[in-house]
């Protein structure tokens, strides 16, 4: 029985559970926007990276630089359309 | 067909080490996708028109519910793919049954989310804030719709013709679906729920 849990798995669930608490502390105490929007930002990207690794085996095989390269580009790309588009039409630069 | 022993099942042949990379490249343009509609999301969430703001209509408990359904199904698909690799049939079974039930469970909830939104007046016409917000929300919780009938397709593939390197190809591609779905539903508890109640 033990066997199906292997601990790496066990702690990166763990891991994911804290950092949504932690990501839950925005809502249940009264803190600033930009110290929230932090918080948040930090939480869920650890929390992606720690699914990418531990539960998708990103690393595991020779196709391993390829997988990341992939995973960076569309990341840019997202980051770009998201961060473009509010530049120009939300905070109006 | 060349199979290499030395590696998991999933990944013994050329062909299935290509299927792996090819799923990946196809969740790179998924990325892409929910960022266009991230983007639609933050450009209009403060539209709101005549109609109710984030704040009046997100309700922590059914977001927090579904948030700790998803991600514990995707940590018990994760055992899923470890039970596969030891060559434990029935408990990857059991792994990938649970997880489609809190799959299931997780729709249940959005979809009393969908029920009480446009009970208290925010549909997909009352302002571009709603809009931005169902087509976000409902684009998410169809793939997990998509997941949960591809999922079962895979159980009953693995029940009759057991663990061979095209059935354990096949679940571990609808693992990585699965995880993702969970990647994007932190993102969108984050910057969706969490910000907009904060």
């Amino acid at each position: 029985m033990k066997e199906l849990f292997p601990v790496k798995q066990v702690m990166g669930f763990v891991f994911s559970l804290i950092l949504t608490a932690v990501a839950l502390m925005v809502y249940f105490t009264d803190m600033s926007f930009s110290i929230g929007m932090t918080i948040l930002l930090v939480t869920a990207f650890i929390q992606a990276g720690l699914q990418l690794v531990v539960f998708m085996h990103a690393g595991e095989t020779n196709d391993k630089n390829s997988i990341y390269l992939n995973v960076y580009y569309g990341l840019i790309i997202a980051l770009i359309t998201i961060f473009g588009t509010l530049l120009i039409l939300v905070w109006d630069m | 067909m060349k199979i290499d022993n030395s590696l998991p099942l999933e990944y013994s042949t050329e062909e299935n080490n290509l299927k792996i990379l090819g799923f990946w490249i196809f969740l790179g343009a998924e990325i892409m996708l929910f960022a266009t509609l991230f983007t639609m999301y933050f450009t209009l969430e403060n539209r709101i028109g005549n109609g109710p703001s984030g704040a009046e209509i997100f309700e922590i408990t059914p977001v927090l519910v579904e948030t700790i359904l998803l991600l514990t199904s995707s940590f018990v698909i994760g055992l899923g793919i470890h039970a596969m690799r030891l060559g434990n049939k029935k408990a990857m079974m059991i792994f990938f049954s649970i997880t489609l039930l809190l799959g299931a469970g997780f729709l249940g909830f959005e979809i009393y989310e969908f029920v009480h939104y446009i009970h208290v007046g925010a549909t997909l016409q009352t302002s571009a804030f709603t809009a931005a917000l169902l087509t976000t929300l409902g684009t998410h919780g169809l793939h997990v719709t998509f997941g949960l009938f591809w999922g079962i397709a895979i159980l009953i593939q693995i029940k009759k013709r057991g663990l061979t390197p095209e059935t354990t190809n096949k679940s571990f591609i609808f693992s990585l679906y699965w995880h993702f779905l969970d990647v994007i539903w932190i993102f969108i508890f984050s910057f969706i729920y969490l910000k907009g109640m904060m």
